[in-house]
């Protein structure tokens, strides 16, 4: 929180435009690499984040083109609603202008930052503006867009309006200082992972060396609209409050202004609250709001009893959605997925938690000829690809106990760990939106879900070690049979050698033919085991 | 080929080599057709564990009881145990067809090689898996493994009015005991097979212990003197040494033990008497109840006054000895071998053999006499 504060604070003194154009590397503009991520996941995230509000499937394209070294052209097409061109400019070319702060809805952008960040990096690096194309009502509009950083504005040029069939937005910026690779850092995987968590999506990659890469629709539900939500104040920071006391025109009060825009804000709960900040006058008109009032405000909430907020606004990624995506990646052996019931942490803030381990086939992050246990971060849907080892959930991840679950060492199996948390109100570290703080009651959920979906995991690798003790056991029976029958046959002066060999090798087979049934039909093994870990999951849940 | 004399008075004793060969023949025989019968190929043999040891208190010997255990191929614990013991079976039939004997230990190079080209694993690989399975097949086919041509260390001599006959690497010797001079003759192996007594005609068997006191009445041909067959085990009797003096005292010959008075010379003479823990599995074949004990005892120290002043110190695996054999039900059941080993344990004293050469060294073979004349024997 505390970099946020600052942030805002700043704002005071510069244009925030300025102000990011100086701190770039906190909107994830930092390494050549981490840039080019950044770009695209602000671009696609908005798509996502568009196509949901308007109930549209989405279908993405992102194209990487390099034209010269480190310099690179990239192409995001979506075919969502569209922004209007009253929106278009304050959308693309305006820190903070975004049209998700003020609603307080779980989506995966949050602060508004995206796409106006992209906007400016293109222009910091190669003075370009970007090219905006905007598809809506029969109507398509062509635009060029820069930030001004001075008044922290949108500069539009070139601005074209005609008739047409296109619908969604394209976007198109000229990037330097960028590089695309095939790391666990780069566009690739940033796509193949958020493909994962948006199953309901269609996403296509056309990568600098011409390679197309499609990451298919593996569901065709549309994940239900979010719900917009009034925040629960213990869910709120001082620069969120101040944010809402300039959005709101209606509110002659500052008390009544707390009532109208936060959950369980009662007249009797402004009371306690003014009992306790008693520095503050309640009575002021919300935009006379100044930063201290702000503070001993939130310092205040965190002292008076609240009602637990509704948790019915998180909207989980769902079991069978994950099921299917990680299904249709990884192929693996075998999968267990977890979705936990929501909690609250901070005293008010609700989460869900939903964890997945995956065995086998393709899980794992393959490093030369090796294969290692890999873990997927997700907040809102969202993938997590940077500050691995300062993110909460690596944190929870790390302490469980592997060897319990059969994984004798986690960095050297075919595992793959996911994890999602939905939240309103997500607890990043930072403004670079990346990692997760290790708040105990996040941890230990993760924890929990982690060791839930592991647990089934164990039982299916239990099974796997006793069919290779079996296997082992006829093998170590079946090496002896040679040398037996030619001894046997001697010793009797009868029979044929490969006669009694036969019998033998027959008969050793026969007692262990459950096991090679079970080598026969290892697909079929892998199908049951799925449905068997649905009953299993739902029992261990209510337990 | 004449006999001089039948062995027959024990019908468990020498085994006709072809009765072996069809014993381990009909050991294929059986396993094939379990084969046949889709089932695994299996034998049953008796428990040699010391929970399968008893007294036989009728016949005077510790034998093995009834538990028997079956061994079965088709077992991932068993598979290379049972493959290893039907080659040691094949190979003991070799041996016999072809009347060659060899050492267990030879009989393990014989079958220490690769299981096939692509295992890397031999038949055996250390000479200590063959002992157990070896044994193994004796109890199965109720045979002795001499009886299979596999010889054991050799220990003890002979000497006195026995005369036999040898049938050994396609030659026959006659061997006269009272013609081997200082030296005596040497107990082989196996006194079964290929081995008949021509003539026996002793009065009675002297064992002695050591082969200091046997050489000492070798000189003072005390076995010509007193018609006797001396011998000597050189210490614990060996397997063949032991058969020996059971197939003596089949000749209806008594047999009478002398060993040091202490608890391992006793331990010696039970051995003789009633057989081993160990070797429970051959049973009354190796274990002379018939056996009397001499001396050295408790009572001699007292009965002859220069004895007392010739004890040595009990050491403490005597007394360990000791109190171990009280523990034994087949030594416990003798009120006067109760009393001599709680003597062993009061005194703490113990004497030897060789003391009894102390006035004179002709006196062991006074002592000796006056012993057996006057009936001064321990049960």
């Amino acid at each position: 929180m505390g970099e946020t504060e600052t942030i805002f604070k700043e704002f005071k003194e510069h244009s925030v435009a300025e102000f990011f154009k100086k701190n770039k590397q906190m909107l994830g503009f930092s390494g050549k690499t981490r840039s080019l991520t950044t770009i695209v996941h602000e671009l696609v995230t908005n798509s996502l984040d568009a196509c949901e509000e308007a109930k549209i499937a989405p279908e993405i394209s992102v194209e990487v083109k390099e034209i010269d070294k480190e310099r690179y052209i990239v192409k995001t097409i979506d075919n969502g609603p569209g922004i209007p061109e009253k929106h278009l400019g304050k959308a693309l070319g305006m820190m903070l202008a975004g049209t998700k702060f003020h609603r307080y809805c779980q989506q995966r952008g949050q602060q508004g930052i995206g796409a106006s960040g992209v906007t400016m990096y293109s222009q910091i690096t190669t003075g370009k503006p970007i090219k905006a194309v905007s598809g809506y009502d029969g109507t398509v509009i062509r635009a060029e867009i820069s930030v001004d950083f001075k008044s922290n504005s949108p500069r539009i040029n070139n601005l074209t309006k005609e008739p047409g069939e296109f619908r969604g937005l394209s976007y198109e910026c000229e990037v330097s200082d960028a590089k695309y690779d095939k790391s666990s850092y780069g566009v690739y995987e940033y796509l193949k992972r958020t493909a994962i968590a948006n199953p309901h999506s269609q996403i296509t990659l056309l990568e600098p060396d011409g390679t197309r890469v499609v990451f298919p629709r593996s569901v065709n539900e549309i994940p239900p609209k979010p719900q917009s939500v009034q925040p629960h104040p213990m869910g709120i920071s001082t620069n969120d409050l101040m944010e809402f006391a300039q959005h709101d025109k209606e509110s002659r009060k500052l008390g009544s202004f707390l009532q109208n825009n936060f959950a369980r804000v009662s007249a009797a709960k402004v009371e306690e609250l003014a009992q306790v900040a008693k520095e503050v006058d309640f009575n002021k008109a919300p935009k006379d709001l100044q930063w201290n009032d702000a503070e001993a405000i939130i310092k205040a909430i965190k002292l008076v009893k609240w009602i637990a907020p509704a948790t019915d606004s998180v909207k989980p990624i769902g079991e069978a959605q994950i099921t299917k995506s990680l299904t249709n990646m990884l192929s693996p052996e075998h999968l267990a997925v977890v979705e936990r019931s929501p909690k609250i942490y901070s005293g008010g803030i609700p989460f869900v938690v939903e964890a997945a381990v995956a065995y086998g086939g393709q899980a794992g992050r393959k490093y030369a000829d090796k294969t290692g246990g890999d873990i997927m971060r997700f907040a809102n849907r969202a993938p997590l690809l940077f500050d691995s080892s300062g993110c909460g959930i690596t944190e929870a991840i790390r302490a469980v106990d592997w060897k319990r679950y059969n994984i004798r060492n986690f960095d050297e199996e075919p595992i793959t760990v996911l994890v999602n948390i939905s939240s309103v109100h997500i607890p990043y570290t930072g403004a670079g939106k990346q990692a997760i703080s290790d708040d105990q009651e996040v941890y230990d959920e993760v924890k929990n879900a982690v060791m839930e979906a592991a647990r089934n995991v164990q039982r299916y690798i239990a099974g796997l070690t006793r069919d290779a003790d079996r296997k082992a056991r006829r093998k170590a029976i079946l090496r002896y049979v040679t040398q037996l029958s030619k001894d046997l046959v001697d010793l009797a002066n009868e029979g044929k050698a490969p006669e009694i060999e036969k019998e033998l090798i027959k008969l050793i087979e026969e007692k262990y033919s459950a096991q090679i049934e079970d080598d026969d039909s290892g697909d079929e093994e892998v199908a049951h085991a799925n449905e068997n870990r649905k009953d299993e999951g739902g029992e261990e849940g209510e337990e | 080929m004449a006999k001089a004399t039948t062995a027959s008075a024990n019908t468990n004793v020498k085994k006709d080599e072809k009765t072996v060969v069809s014993k381990l023949e009909n050991l294929g025989k059986d396993m094939i057709l379990e084969v046949k019968r889709e089932e695994t190929p299996s034998f049953t043999t008796t428990l040699r564990g010391k929970s399968n040891v008893l007294y036989d208190e009728g016949i005077g010997c510790i034998r093995l009881g009834q538990k028997t255990e079956e061994r079965r191929f088709v077992n991932v614990g068993q598979a290379r145990k049972f493959m290893q013991t039907v080659a040691i079976a094949n190979k003991c039939k070799k041996f016999l067809k072809e009347n060659a004997h060899t050492s267990i230990r030879g009989l393990y190079y014989q079958l220490k090689f690769s299981i096939g080209e692509d295992l890397d694993e031999d038949l055996f690989s250390e000479q200590s898996e063959s002992n157990p399975l070896v044994e193994d097949l004796e109890v199965a086919l109720d045979v002795k493994r001499e009886d299979l041509n596999l010889n054991t260390d050799r220990k003890g001599v002979v000497a006195g009015p026995l005369v036999l006959r040898d049938r050994f690497g396609g030659s026959e010797d006659v061997i006269d005991c009272t013609k081997q001079g200082r030296s005596g003759w040497m107990i082989p192996s196996d006194v079964d097979n290929g081995m008949d007594f021509v003539n026996v005609d002793a009065d009675y068997v002297l064992v002695v212990e050591k082969d200091a006191l046997w050489q000492r009445l070798n000189e003072d041909k005390f076995w010509k003197k007193e018609n006797c067959i001396l011998i000597t085990p050189k210490g614990q009797a060996s397997r063949g040494c032991r058969r020996l003096i059971r197939r003596l005292a089949n000749k209806k010959l008594p047999v009478y033990c002398f060993t040091d008075c202490d608890a391992w010379g006793w331990y010696i003479y039970w051995a003789i008497k009633a057989g081993s823990i160990n070797l429970a599995y051959l049973a009354n074949d190796i274990s002379t109840p018939e056996a009397r004990f001499i001396g050295v005892t408790m009572q001699d120290i007292k009965d002859y006054d220069f004895l007392e002043k010739l004890t040595i110190k009990a050491k403490d695996v005597d007394l360990k000895r000791a109190e171990e054999m009280l523990a034994y039900p087949w030594i416990s059941r003798h009120k006067e071998w109760v009393s001599e080993l709680k003597t062993v344990l009061t005194t703490k004293k113990k004497i030897e053999q060789d003391a009894l050469q102390g006035p004179k060294l002709s006196f062991v073979g006074d002592y000796l006499r006056e012993k057996i004349s006057k009936k001064k024997f321990l049960p």
